[in-house]
């Protein structure tokens, strides 16, 4: 007896045993790497830095694709900077991760935290980089130029804490994917109206509804659909509104050029009127009333069925729909975008220049063993030699220069850069390093007279189908930004975009945003979805009720920050 | 009741007959209503994984695909980590299952023991842990501090002891017959034989049940792995790996989307079909292994245990 | 004379009962009793009541990084600014309706799913429906969501298109975008999923019930309506009590995802829930210390309503848990 009652508690025991051995052997894996030396001097450029080294990297993006670095341009970054990358992307949600790692007092050695870096600021966890970068990268120095002052965290603390790797230096969009999407085949038929208002938007839409009521299987033809899932709301039914009455993207709040004072776009007249349309296309019957039900599948497949006559959104927010029209061949369904605004006198304000954003990126934290290699290794990504084999690749691998210095992708490669992404991007590398260092943007030129990166203006043209090129002609465009206002129409915004302006932590905006964001929700869809004689009720009520939830300290609030961004970034 | 039966009770019984039949047809009609309503969804969930993922975007897919493909499934197998993944979820799923018994029937045998002194006092202590909880970060900080981050006994030892496993086995056990330890005892058994020989092999269904409940929410977690063990390769579980696949075919992340690496938007398989195959992967394996518990839910094992 | 009411032992006798004073002695007595419990009320000592040192931080404004006593106390702010955000009330109502209906309904359809199908004499066709029963539990709540929108669309929504065709109703009916149908939609949706996994534990608990019973009822000619009511009903009572005085308990934290998933912009009002609340005005803000605050409330409430829950059966049905 006595070793049958023993017999059960000792298996026992050395289940739990195992167990603590086996979490007792495996050492942590945040440390930074072995060979590390202790603390960097800054200056002390003596022992040519070459030895191994790994860094242990956290990023609140995902990454999939990510492969240790055994990618082809990976095992190349290693020979030439003799550092590997053990990294760590966000699964789900970042910020309570985020949130934990700030808090735990260790720290992975290179943080990509995006808005939450003003946790690791808070917590003294990250360095001030302003005479690393001096001292050690002249690449970074070169790629920032005078755009170096947007790098500084605030005006109470200048230090730069953050290297932007998520906006390029000098980037160009080349490619017009907002405005208001309209199937080619209903300006086809209505041989190519003009569309620059609303209202030809409208008349364009009930014209060809009219003459098609119902597609080949009897189910009916939509006019416009609205994409209202969750976050899809900012994209499709609210970002519009200020795009639509000329004022740039701010985000929430629309600014004055001027005197730099933040409203609540919302609260733009202009913008009411614009609601006022929408909620009039309801009362026609133009407006799809599940729009605001429905959920982001639906949505696409709604599109996908090449029911959809208009869409308000971004082509990357549809886009998967449209490519299940490409692909049965339904090229007339697919959408052109046009520059459409309430009325002809405001412009169409999606390509309003910001100048250089700085914003999300790189961070060192205070627990780096070695911050004068991470600084150069930053800076080997920024130079010319590394822009080109990020993007690009391996010289006669990827891509080849021919007898004038012209640069272009091996066409094999560069179908399966299209055709099999995935598997290309974890086999070459191309595209999994585009966030861990600073950046040239589309559109600039290296040294070389070729372009950094490979999205530029010739090859869009390409990748256009044959009726979306007839269309175009009939517009007399070439691209579709072709139809839109400019860069060069508008002053560049002296605070950026007020969207991308950090709001500290403890700062009340961020609460009262929430609680405004939830009214806006709630109230703008009753409002389209109303009768057209209730609409201006219901909007008082909307108005009232961001009141009563403090719309104009919020105003007050963000005010300032945009002032403070000004001071900080005109130094 | 053997020999001849009266009129009176044939006519009975034939009545009682014709309502039990009545009764029977009424449960298989509902029972197979209920079935239809309950498998559509998963079999719904099976053709979208096996069907194009640009014709799924369409829409109107039910039950059969409309253009067959394996491409979901071979962009899940295409990641690496999966092989790991795999290995790793069995391994904690059957260590935290075996442990996760041993642990509540343990606990549940003493709390069922009405000469327990301790009875009262744990079953309360348990049962406020149940709506209690501290928060992210001072768990956080816990497992730093016990220098269980990076290990695999992260998965297995903060969960041990599971208050409401405890409990229901507990409830099982107060339904057996008391007279069986008593008798036990007076045969001069101490305590943990009683519960080893005689009050465990009794609670098979109540084990086997919980056994599932655990298995299954081993099998499921991800974000202890996300949590502690991220940068760990060789630690890694199935579902990390494949919501970490999820993530590669979704575009715009939340309020961010201004800023996501649109880089991502280059996949060829939309989420909606990779969440589909997904969901397929994970499920599967537990499809499996529930018929070989079902043996445990039989009838009548305490019968004959008291007779004699 | 000692209080021996807790947790029912339908059959066999109690034992004899020590003397109440000689604490020791019973002890000592049962001393493989606490062997088999003290190393796990260790465990969870360490990782779950240690850790509550946590809860100090609602009365403080954390920022993380510094140590605990380096943060700065604000007394019970957190707490005045929960309790004075009519959001927290709203959020609180819909809570607790979802949850009250969601209760009811646990307890109702499971067991009668569990009853039917403990009836079924063909044994494969018994595990067939057991089996396929539960498998919407190991759907996501984002796929069963979109089956859910999707079946209850205006257009093309199959249960709009079965209603038009019978004629009831002449414009399909917007489901999804009125708010008094939000609870009832994820009330339902809860049935159809969770059933078949919540019926395991009382199907398990049914095979316990000794066949004699059974047996001796059929002697008496007790039809099978009266063996269901008599026999199979009390002889998983215990389980049903215990299940339920443990989900009181979870009456106000009921997570958010099938919530937040089923609902739309035009239901804001009725969707949002309480754990949703505090992910969002909390950790998602920055605002540790008020996610801590409303944990502590959500805590608290639960434990009064568990020990409320468990005096009531005690005092009704002399079975708890506690």
């Amino acid at each position: 007896m006595a070793v049958k009652k023993k017999w059960p508690a000792v298996l026992l025991t050395a289940a739990l045993s195992v167990g603590l051995l086996a979490g007792c052997g495996e050492s942590g894996g945040g440390n930074a790497g072995p060979s590390g030396s202790g603390s960097a001097e800054a200056g002390s450029g003596a022992s040519d830095d070459l030895k191994p080294i790994t860094f242990t990297f956290y990023s609140e993006d995902p990454n999939p694709n990510w492969t240790n670095m055994q990618d082809e341009i990976g095992k190349v970054i290693t020979e030439e900077t003799g550092v590997t990358l053990n990294a760590e992307f966000a699964v789900g949600d970042p910020v309570q991760k985020s949130a934990l790692i700030a808090s735990s007092g260790k720290y992975p050695d290179i943080i990509s935290a995006k808005n939450s870096i003003n946790k690791f600021v808070d917590a003294g966890a990250v360095i001030d980089l302003t005479e690393l970068i001096d001292q050690h990268a002249p690449n970074i120095k070169k790629l920032f130029g005078d755009q170096m002052n947007r790098l500084r965290y605030s005006n109470d603390d200048p230090s730069i804490y953050v290297i932007p790797t998520y906006d390029g230096v000098g980037n160009t969009i080349f490619e017009a994917g907002g405005g208001f999407s309209l199937q080619h085949r209903v300006v086809k038929e209505l041989g190519y109206p003009k569309i620059r208002t609303v209202q030809d938007f409208e008349n364009a839409i009930k014209q060809y509804l009219a003459k098609h009521p119902t597609d080949e299987n009897g189910n009916k033809n939509i006019g416009v659909s609205l994409n209202a899932d969750d976050w899809h709301m900012y994209i499709s039914v609210t970002n519009p509104a200020f795009f639509a009455t000329g004022a740039p993207d701010d985000g929430e709040y629309y600014i004055d050029m001027n005197t730099y004072e933040a409203t609540y776009h919302y609260l733009r007249p202009e913008e009411k009127e614009y609601f006022r349309w929408l909620n009039h296309m309801n009362a026609e019957g133009l407006l799809d009333p599940d729009s605001f039900v429905q959920k982001y599948d639906q949505y696409k497949a709604k599109i996908a069925s090449g029911r959809v006559l208009g869409l308000i959104d971004q082509l990357w927010d549809y886009a998967d729909g449209e490519k299940a029209l490409k692909a049965e061949g339904k090229f007339e369904y697919t959408y052109g975008h046009y520059p459409v605004t309430l009325n002809e006198n405001y412009k169409d304000t999606s390509f309003w220049p910001t100048g250089f954003l700085a914003g999300y990126g790189i961070a060192i934290s205070k627990t780096n063993p070695d911050p004068v290699r991470t600084i150069k290794f930053l800076d080997y990504l920024a130079s010319d030699e590394g822009q080109v084999l990020l993007n690009w690749g391996i010289k006669d691998k990827h891509y080849t220069v021919d007898a004038n210095g012209k640069r272009s992708m091996i066409k094999e490669v560069n179908d399966r850069r299209v055709n099999d992404a995935t598997n290309f991007q974890k086999e070459t590398g191309i595209g999994n390093y585009n966030t861990i260092g600073p950046h040239y943007g589309d559109g600039v030129k290296d040294p070389s007279g070729n372009y950094y990166t490979l999205r530029f203006p010739e090859q869009l043209v390409e990748g256009y189908s044959d009726v979306e090129k007839e269309v175009l002609k009939a517009y007399g465009a070439t691209t579709w930004k072709d139809l839109f206002p400019k860069e060069s129409e508008f002053e560049v915004k002296p605070w950026g975009a007020a969207w991308n302006i950090p709001v500290p932590s403890d700062n009340e905006l961020t609460v009262l945003d929430e609680k405004l964001k939830t009214i806006t929700w709630k109230m703008i869809p009753k409002a389209v979805l109303a009768k057209p004689e209730e609409f201006d009720r219901v909007w008082d009520d909307y108005l009232q009720q961001l009141e009563k939830a403090g719309v104009h300290k919020a105003e007050e609030l963000r005010t300032q920050l945009v002032k403070d961004r000004v001071k900080l970034w005109s130094e | 009741m053997r020999g001849g039966t009266p009129l009176a009770t044939q006519t009975w019984r034939k009545s009682v007959s014709l309502a039990d039949r009545l009764l029977d047809l009424f449960i298989t009609v509902i029972l197979a209503a209920v079935a239809i309503v309950t498998i559509y969804p998963f079999l719904n969930v099976l053709a979208l994984s096996l069907n194009d993922s640009t014709d799924s975007v369409r829409g109107g897919i039910t039950i059969i695909p409309r253009e067959f493909t394996l491409e979901n499934y071979k962009l899940i197998f295409s990641f690496g980590g999966l092989v790991t993944g795999f290995k790793i979820s069995v391994l904690r799923t059957v260590v935290g299952t075996l442990l996760g018994l041993i642990s509540s029937s343990m606990l549940a045998y003493a709390l069922a023991r009405p000469d327990f002194q301790g009875r009262r006092f744990v079953s309360v202590y348990l049962a406020i842990t149940m709506y209690v909880s501290a928060g992210l970060i001072p768990v956080y900080l816990l497992i730093k501090d016990l220098h269980l981050m990076g290990t695999f006994a992260v998965y297995i030892l903060p969960g041990l002891v599971s208050a409401f496993n405890v409990f229901v086995i507990r409830s099982f056990i107060d339904g057996l017959p008391y007279a069986l330890q008593e008798s036990a005892k007076i045969d001069g058994a101490n305590d943990f034989t009683i519960y080893w020989r005689i009050v465990l092999p009794m609670t098979t269904p109540a084990l086997a049940t919980i056994a599932l409940f655990i298995a299954v929410g081993q099998w499921n977690s991800w974000f202890d792995t996300y949590l502690y063990n991220a940068t760990s390769p060789h630690l890694t579980t199935l579902q990390y790996e494949l919501t970490k696949v999820l993530q590669s075919t979704t575009a715009g992340n939340g309020g961010d989307y201004r800023t996501t690496n649109m880089t991502q938007v280059l996949s060829t398989v939309s989420p909606e079909s990779v969440k589909m195959a997904i969901t397929m992967v994970v499920t599967v394996p537990i499809l499996l292994v529930y018929p070989f518990l079902q043996r445990y839910f039989v009838k009548g094992m305490t019968l004959g245990a008291v007779k004699g | 004379m000692k209080a021996m009411s807790s947790a029912a032992v339908p059959s066999g006798g109690m034992p004899p009962e020590g003397r109440a004073p000689k604490f020791w002695k019973t002890a000592y007595r049962n001393r493989y009793l606490y062997l088999m419990t003290l190393p796990f009320v260790a465990w969870v000592f360490v990782f779950s009541y240690y850790p509550l040192w946590g809860w100090l931080m609602a009365f403080q404004s954390f920022k993380p990084g510094k140590p605990l006593f380096e943060q700065k106390w604000v007394g019970f702010d957190q707490f005045k600014t929960l309790f004075q955000d009519d959001l927290f009330y709203q959020v609180l109502r819909n809570t607790l309706a979802m949850s009250v209906m969601g209760l009811t309904a646990a307890f109702t359809v499971p067991i009668v799913f569990a009853l039917l199908l403990n009836e079924v004499r063909n044994m494969f066709f018994k595990r067939f429906v057991q089996t396929v029963s539960y498998l919407p539990h190991f759907v996501s709540w984002a796929v069963a969501a979109s089956i859910v929108t999707r079946m209850l669309a205006a257009d093309n929504g199959v249960v709009n298109d079965i209603l038009t065709g019978l004629g009831l109703i002449d414009k399909p009916i917007q489901f999804m975008a009125n708010g008094h149908f939000f609870w009832g939609i994820v009330t339902l949706s809860d049935v159809w999923k969770e059933t078949g996994w919540n019926a395991i534990i009382y199907l398990a608990a049914m095979t316990g019930i000794s066949g004699e019973l059974y047996e001796a009822a059929k002697v008496d000619g007790a039809s099978r309506l009266r063996q269901i009511w008599h026999i199979t009903l009390p002889g998983i009572r215990s389980t049903i009590i215990v299940l339920m005085i443990l989900s009181i308990g979870h009456l106000v934290s009921i997570g958010f995802e099938k919530q937040f998933l089923l609902g739309n912009n035009l239901v804001l009002d009725y969707s949002q829930v309480l754990d949703l609340y505090s992910l969002q005005y909390g950790l998602q803000m920055n605002r540790y210390s008020f996610g801590v605050a409303v944990n502590i409330f959500n805590s608290v409430v639960s434990l009064i309503l568990l020990f409320v829950a468990n005096g009531l059966f005690k005092r009704m049905t002399k079975e708890s848990i506690m």
